[in-house]
């Protein structure tokens, strides 16, 4: 076992030791709790993580999350130097966190259904329908040029047309979040097929496989690399554009929330939002990190 | 029956004439190693037998039968790539039974598949990666695969090229030792190398290529007797003498090719 790590702890104790005395009469137990957990979590990755390295960086991300809060605290808390408006004090912040949970919860069900629909979409149609298009020259140099001139439109100006065009803001959005992610996907599908290495095609062909067997069990894993790619993209730009979508005609969902609380200059809830989102995102991304790692097994 | 017969090819690639004018019949169960320096179009002229490409003039024909495509009749191994990555060694000779052997149980072709891969030496890779392989373990299991689907013609494009001495002789013997086995349906086989220990080591006959473009420069019969020995074949004065004749005939190209050089170029070496 390697010896303890002094930064991280020491951090610890100081953040500990300045919350408990200059509180005065209400102690921040909200902050206490969460400095405690990110350090059971840090001892936690520490004890259990297998070289040096990761020990190391551990402790340097649970440093960086100590002098983070411990500045947040004191020039908001004793020194208050910032704006008391803007910069709400961290232990005001996570007790709303905690009581607006419930509300964030049922309106992240609806920002799903429109980041899961429109994403999904774009999926099951941009994935064959590239499959198919990187594979037949002739359907691919008679759709390149279109792709040319649609691909690069910044889907966020399909918004108000979308509104207008659908009849109802779930269509709308769904739609645009379709637009925005199925060019990526199609895109880097195409580009992963004309990547596949010609010899694997040519160990294809040789076993004389069916077109769809063809392109289901060889093109599909050959291409599924850029695929990935494509896929992690879109996933990045479903989000931006769900946001956007929010901000402009929802009446519910995480984008909404932080935009209808910022209209009434209540920037404590819109900072409440904002972490929530972040949970949010760092969770989707996580999973579709896992399935990539999953379907890219084979590459090493 | 496995005559295959090659009438006048010849290839271009765009304008670019990369064969000419090839004129060749290999008898049913005859080892043939195609031997010439990079670029003389003997990898071509592999692919316009496994049907991957069409000759520009000229016909290929199997057992009479022009050959048009791709086709389960030849087997084929290449340098690389010759399994898929993201399937396990099991499931590429599977994919390849499926296809030979559409009417029979899935069960039944793992087994057929487990068996030939036991039978080229490897035990317990059946739910293995390639890329956990060595080379000449994917090597291994792409000929189990070329054997599995049992067809009447086998195509190798330098399979063992990319190799280690010591694996490159074994694999050498697995496939002299395999395609022995059954004289009654013994396999034709075409062989690409520019190795000419291997070519006189494997063949019946050797055809030697030449460049620019790709023709044959000679066609050499290998009267050494099999089973060949390795030990012994390198103080047989026949290999000895053929050997001569082959790096003389594949030089002379060489050397018209090069200005320089002529120094650098050793026998054995590939060139």
């Amino acid at each position: 076992m390697a010896k303890i790590q002094i930064l991280p702890n020491i951090l610890f104790a100081l953040l500990l030791v300045i919350l408990a005395t200059t509180a005065g009469a209400g102690l921040p137990i909200h902050l206490m709790v969460l400095a405690l957990a990110i350090h059971l979590v840090y001892l936690l990755r520490y004890v259990l993580a297998g070289d040096a390295s990761t020990k190391t960086s551990s402790g340097d991300v649970a440093a960086i999350l100590y002098v983070f809060f411990l500045i947040w605290y004191l020039t908001t808390g004793p020194f208050a130097i910032l704006d008391k408006m803007l910069f709400p004090k961290p232990e005001d912040v996570l007790k709303l966190f905690v009581a607006e949970l419930p509300d964030m919860l049922k309106g992240l069900v609806n920002s799903l259904i429109l980041l899961v629909g429109g994403y999904l979409l774009a999926l099951v149609t941009g994935i064959p329908l590239g499959l198919l298009v990187g594979w037949r020259v002739r359907l691919f140099k008679a759709v390149n040029p279109i792709t040319k001139v649609l691909g690069p439109i910044p889907p966020i100006v399909y918004i108000p047309y979308a509104i207008a065009l659908l009849p109802s803001f779930r269509a709308a959005s769904i739609f645009v979040i379709f637009i925005g992610a199925f060019w990526p996907i199609f895109i880097n599908t195409v580009h992963g097929v004309f990547n596949i290495p010609k010899g694997l095609v040519d160990s294809a062909r040789v076993l004389n496989l069916r077109e769809g067997t063809l392109l289901y069990r060889v093109i599909l894993p050959g291409a599924m690399p850029s695929i990935c790619t494509g896929a992690t993209l879109a996933l990045v730009f479903s989000l931006v554009l769900l946001a956007a979508a929010e901000l402009i005609g929802a009446n519910s969902g995480i984008g909404w929330y932080v935009k209808n609380f910022a209209d009434f200059a209540d920037y404590q809830r819109v900072i409440v939002g904002i972490i929530f989102i972040s949970i949010v995102v760092t969770t989707i991304t996580w999973g579709t990190e896992r399935i990539e790692r999953r379907l890219l097994r084979w590459r090493n | 029956m496995h005559e295959i017969a090659l009438t006048n090819i010849s290839y271009a690639y765009s304008q670019q004439a990369v064969l000419e004018d090839i004129n060749f019949t290999a008898a049913a169960g005859e080892f043939v190693c195609l031997l010439g320096p990079s670029g003389c179009g003997k990898s071509t002229l592999l692919r316009l037998l496994a049907g991957l490409a069409a000759p520009s003039s000229g016909t290929i024909t199997l057992d009479g039968k022009p050959i048009s495509g791709p086709g389960l009749d030849r087997g084929v191994v290449f340098q690389d790539y010759s399994l898929f990555p993201w399937m396990t060694a099991g499931q590429n000779v599977v994919l390849a039974l499926e296809q030979a052997f559409p009417d029979r149980p899935k069960a039944k072709l793992r087994e057929t598949a487990q068996s030939y891969l036991e039978m080229v030496g490897l035990n317990g890779v059946f739910h293995k990666l390639p890329g956990a392989l060595s080379g000449g373990m994917r090597q291994r299991a792409a000929i189990a695969r070329a054997f599995a689907i049992n067809s009447p013609v086998l195509l190798m494009d330098e399979p063992f090229g990319a190799l280690d001495a010591i694996t490159r002789a074994r694999l050498q013997d697995l496939l002299l030792q395999l395609w022995q086995q059954n004289a009654a349906e013994r396999k034709t086989v075409f062989f690409v190398t520019h190795d000419v220990e291997e070519a006189i080591l494997l063949a019946s006959r050797v055809v030697v290529m030449g460049l620019n473009p790709g023709s044959v420069r000679g066609i050499f019969p290998v009267d050494i007797p099999r089973p060949r020995q390795r030990q012994s074949l390198y103080s047989d004065s026949s290999f000895l003498t053929l050997r001569d004749r082959l790096i003389a005939e594949l030089h002379a190209d060489v050397l018209d090719e090069l200005d320089e050089g002529r120094t650098i170029r050793t026998a054995g070496e590939g060139i």
